[in-house]
């Protein structure tokens, strides 16, 4: 490879090189003028909108740079403009967080610690070898470590950091034994060439599941499936409010487009005639399918039923993320180009309603310096404004019309039911059932019970305002105009390596 | 006779006498240099120092290898006595296999593998294994602190040196420790100090920054051998001894052994790395195997009595200074130094 | 048997008996400087498999650096003698039972499977392996190598950040 090749590659690379660079400068920033935090909101969010908008220019570009380490194709594309989208509202969060803003000797750290994190998630959506999938998995992972345990004066925060930390270790461990199977098995790391040689059907079949069943911890893990999702509800808990946001979005993005990624391309079975018809199956021996259903099933009634008891607007909203985790994972269950169009779509529409609803919870905090579910009586009449938000964005959790949360729902119902997969779609939509008591509880709670002591009423800067507009208009634009969104997302499917 | 030469060719065997040919260097060496020390701090302090044992006090080493070895083994009661034994040997082990890639002469080195420098930073690092082990098992807590104190710098100052070395091998092409030597083979003005034998404006910009980096290794390595001006771990007048506090007899001889050893190791390493290794100063005159392996023995105890002349010259420095010079003074200037000479070497 | 198995089973032994002892000590100090000899038979067995640059960066990243710093860490925390380590108290029987029942599908797969065998021993030419990885550092695995060096960067700072963070809380 001559420079030539390298520079080729490296302009399909330009966002994640603006990031770099961003992240470079922020750290630079930081040894000149520790507290400065305007600078690195301003530096960081220029940066993050130079890569957003080259990252348009890359959409429909399919190809595979530096041998086939990563993939820059509309799928990767898609999901990092996710990504870069959720880290830009998450940049504007931070700023107005008191708790972030609070922790004035570490500020800088802060925002490197965002950036490195989107770098790392736009390296997982495109890593087409598991050694760049593994590389970028322990990016994130390492940033979301350190971020979770972020501010200094909560005791939760080092306990959510010491478990996110425990759990990642044990995970990431799990998937490298999953990764050398694999390796041993095929004697390449590239997840084509993987294919390539397990579809010649050598591979000793109990190898390859165990292999493959390794690897979804590490996928299981990274997007909190139940039985993984043990870190979740105390991590998200413990951690400033923006970074569970942003670990709750980008980072399940990430982990979805990964894991997609890997099975699509890695264990497809692209000799089946269905291929071309947007259904496919697994190569004979890797049986996942079912693990993806059992996965889904439970992690989406648990993350429902637990959610129920839940007091703490954090830890409600983690284990409604742990549920949404499971309704997205009945799309790639599917296993089609549908289910995954489903998918995507949905991270769109949970992209604006989850930062929506840790926005809403951030900004309460700030004043009312609790996430206490009772804190909350009698807001509808403290903050308006706030309220209808926080209500609009937990019904579209819920999933129901006119807001976004609906369409992403349906999507994937309706892929389940063009699959025959009837009995999975009804599962679904019981757990919405399910979910829709506690979401209505928070609403109830604003609106219907008077508060105990009586509180003035909380004003807002109309810049956090606008924020929050941004996030509240396209929750209830795409619940009513979805199409370009659903031909978006449909076009997003094709991937390298794929027919 | 045909039967030992037979015996000699098995591999086993050879590999065995091959591997125990340094030590009949390191014991009189150990002796000669404890000799030297012993007179040079004199001098420096206006003293004489033994004059009584042989002419000139000559006889004084033998009579204290004689007294160590007589003295009584004591392990303390408190103490944990497999990792107290295992301790001093291992710090032994982790200086004498660097051993096997000193190239004695062109031919003469243990082992001549391709990565040479390499396996050398790698095994020195048993040593620090083996101090804090000491520290540990003695249960005491001078020894503890010492063995603290002596990782910590052992370890910061591994960073320095290793840039140095990696400024080298950018310049060699080559981390064997013979190849390395060759490279510098045809007299003085060919050693990597000045630059080896790259093309004349090459060898000119690269000797202002061989001349940082032999500073940077000189001192870097005089803190990993754990002497004046960076003996905080065995600082006498805090730590009683350091680590090696509860040691006694045999087992004290060994550290001593071993610190003596490493003294040359380092010294041969500065030696390899900028000034020739084996190679003679004057071109093919006076160059040869033989040749060879006395240039390099000269040359590395030109070295080693640099390390005692400084020891005896320079005052202790405190732990907060010690850890200024490594990571704000020699990091930053070795990194610059591999930083030009990469720019230098490629163009 | 000849000298290489010799070998080789010499350094399983070291390996497997050392680790053996850094899970089944009570003292976590013998833990750790166990661990120098898991380490040592690991390199060990790279060097007998023509691994030399591995085996080389095993001892120094492991022995030189992770196993120093673990050392630190224990030999730093007051009382590591007395601290009772708790293992294998909880749930002994369905531990037992699914580690039993792991190990025997991995061994199973271990013993069936038909690996992927890339060069045998005998057929390797070249003299070290250190060349190889430098061309595959800057050519084809170029971009998880830079990619480490940011991993690094990253972990560096977020290190730096914790610390520091003691320390802010000792002087209020």
């Amino acid at each position: 490879m001559n420079t030539d090749i390298i520079i080729k590659n490296l302009s399909l690379l330009t966002p994640e090189l603006i990031v770099t660079g961003t992240l470079c400068f922020v750290l630079l920033g930081h040894a000149f003028d520790r507290k400065n935090s305007q600078l690195y909101v301003l530096l960081s969010f220029a940066g993050m909108l130079t890569a957003l908008f080259t990252l348009t220019s890359y959409i429909g570009v399919k190809s595979s740079v530096f041998s086939g380490m990563l993939n820059v194709d509309p799928f990767a594309t898609y999901f990092k403009i996710v990504i870069v989208f959720a880290t830009l509202v998450i940049l504007v969060m931070s700023r107005f967080s008191d708790e972030v803003n609070n922790e004035t000797e570490t500020v800088g750290e802060y925002y490197f610690l965002i950036l490195s994190m989107c770098l790392g998630m736009m390296f997982m959506v495109g890593a087409s070898n598991l050694i760049m999938m593994y590389l970028s998995l322990e990016m994130t992972g390492l940033t979301a470590y350190v971020a979770s345990g972020f501010t200094r004066k909560a005791k939760d925060s080092s306990e959510a950091s010491l478990k996110y930390l425990l759990y990642g270790a044990f995970s990431s461990g799990v998937m490298l034994y999953g990764i050398s199977l694999i390796y041993g098995l095929t004697g390449t790391l590239n997840i084509a060439g993987i294919n390539h040689v397990l579809l010649q059907g050598s591979a000793n079949g109990w190898a390859l599941s165990i292999a493959s069943i390794f690897i979804i911890v590490g996928f299981g893990y990274k997007i909190s499936a139940v039985p993984f999702h043990y870190w979740t509800p105390d991590v998200y808990e413990g951690a400033p409010v923006t970074i569970t946001a942003f670990l709750s979005v980008a980072s399940k993005a990430a982990g979805f487009a990964m894991m997609m990624r890997a099975f699509k391309v890695m264990f497809i079975d692209s000799s089946a005639v269905s291929v071309l018809a947007g259904t496919w199956t697994f190569i004979h021996g890797v049986q996942i399918q079912n693990v993806l259903i059992i996965l889904s099933v439970l992690t989406m009634t648990l993350g429902n039923l637990v959610a129920l008891w839940q007091d703490n607007m954090k830890r409600l909203l983690a284990y409604s993320s742990i549920a949404q985790a499971g309704y997205m994972l009945l799309g790639l269950a599917v296993l089609s180009n549908d289910g995954f169009a489903a998918v995507m779509i949905y991270f769109v529409v949970y992209l604006f309603m989850n930062l929506g609803a840790f926005y809403v919870v951030m900004l309460i905090s700030n004043k009312i310096n609790s996430e206490h579910i009772d804190k909350y009586k009698g807001l509808g009449r403290k903050s308006p404004f706030l309220s209808v938000a926080l209500a609009v964005f937990l019904i579209s959790l819920t999933g129901l019309p006119p807001t976004a949360g609906f369409i992403g729902k349906w999507m994937i119902f309706l892929s389940l039911i063009n699959a025959k997969m009837i009995a999975l779609a009804i599962i679904g939509v019981l757990n919405s059932v399910i979910s829709l008591y506690y979401y209505v509880r928070v609403i109830r709670n604003m609106f219907l019970r008077d508060e105990q002591e009586a509180g003035e009423r909380m004003t807002f800067p109309y810049a956090q305002q606008i924020l929050l507009l941004s996030l509240l208009i396209p929750t209830l634009y795409f619940g009513l105009f979805f199409n370009q969104l659903i031909e978006f997302a449909q076009f997003s499917v094709a991937m390298v390596g794929v027919k | 006779m045909e039967n030992i030469l037979q015996l000699l060719s098995n591999p086993i065997v050879s590999a065995v006498l091959m591997a125990l040919a340094p030590l009949l260097f390191i014991l009189p060496y150990a002796l000669v240099t404890i000799y030297i020390e012993m007179k040079m701090a004199a001098h420096i302090q206006n003293r004489l120092a033994y004059m009584q044992t042989g002419w000139h006090g000559t006889l004084q080493p033998f009579a204290d290898i004689l007294k160590l070895l007589q003295k009584e083994d004591i392990i303390p009661t408190a103490a944990s006595k497999f990792l107290f034994i295992l301790a001093p040997y291992l710090v032994f082990v982790g200086t004498y296999s660097s051993f096997a890639v000193l190239p004695f002469s062109s031919a003469f080195i243990g082992s001549n593998i391709d990565l040479g420098i390499f396996f050398l930073i790698a095994v020195s690092s048993l040593v620090v294994v083996g101090l804090l082990m000491s520290g540990w098992a003695s249960n005491n807590k001078w020894s503890l602190f010492g063995a603290l104190r002596s990782a910590a710098q052992i370890v910061s100052y591994e960073i320095p040196s290793a840039l140095a070395i990696l400024g080298v091998v950018m310049v060699s092409g080559t981390m064997s420790t013979q190849e390395m030597t060759h490279f510098q083979d045809g007299g003085i003005g060919q050693w990597i100090i000045f630059g080896g034998n790259l093309p004349l404006w090459q060898k000119l910009s690269l000797i202002p920054f061989m001349i940082i980096l032999f500073l940077i290794y000189l001192v870097s390595s005089m803190a990993e051998v754990n002497r004046t001006p960076f003996d905080i771990p065995e600082a006498e007048s805090e730590l009683v001894q350091g680590y090696n506090t509860e040691y006694s007899g045999m087992k004290f001889a060994i550290f001593y052994l071993a610190e003596y050893a490493n003294l040359f190791l380092v010294s041969a390493v500065v030696v390899i790395l900028f000034f020739g290794g084996w190679t003679s100063p004057f071109g093919t005159f006076l160059s040869g195997p033989v040749w060879g392996a006395f240039w390099f023995v000269t040359k590395g105890m030109l070295f080693v009595c640099l390390n005692i002349w400084l020891r005896w010259t320079l005052p202790r420095l405190r732990v907060d200074q010690l850890m200024y010079v490594s990571w704000k003074v020699l990091t930053p200037f070795a990194l610059l130094c591999v930083l030009a000479i990469g720019l230098i070497v490629v163009m | 048997m000849n000298l290489y198995d010799i070998i080789f089973y010499f350094f399983a032994v070291v390996t497997i008996a050392s680790a053996a002892v850094v899970v089944f000590s009570r003292n976590i100090v013998y833990s750790a400087f166990s661990l120098l000899f898991t380490f040592f038979g690991v390199a060990g067995i790279y060097v007998l498999l023509n691994a030399d640059f591995l085996a080389i960066t095993q001892l120094l990243v492991y022995v030189g650096g992770i196993l120093v710093l673990i050392l630190f860490g224990v030999m730093l925390t007051t009382n590591v003698v007395s601290v009772e380590i708790k293992t294998g108290t909880m749930q002994t029987l369905p531990a037992t039972i699914i580690v039993a029942l792991l190990a025997g599908l991995l061994g199973g797969i271990v013993w069936t499977t038909d690996w992927f065998v890339g060069k045998r021993l005998s057929e390797v030419t070249s003299q070290t392996t250190s060349k190889e990885i430098g061309t595959a550092l800057i050519t084809t695995h170029v971009l998880p190598f830079e990619i480490a060096s940011v991993i690094l960067l990253v972990a560096i700072v977020g290190a730096a950040m914790m610390a520091r963070r003691e320390r802010s809380n000792t002087n209020i």
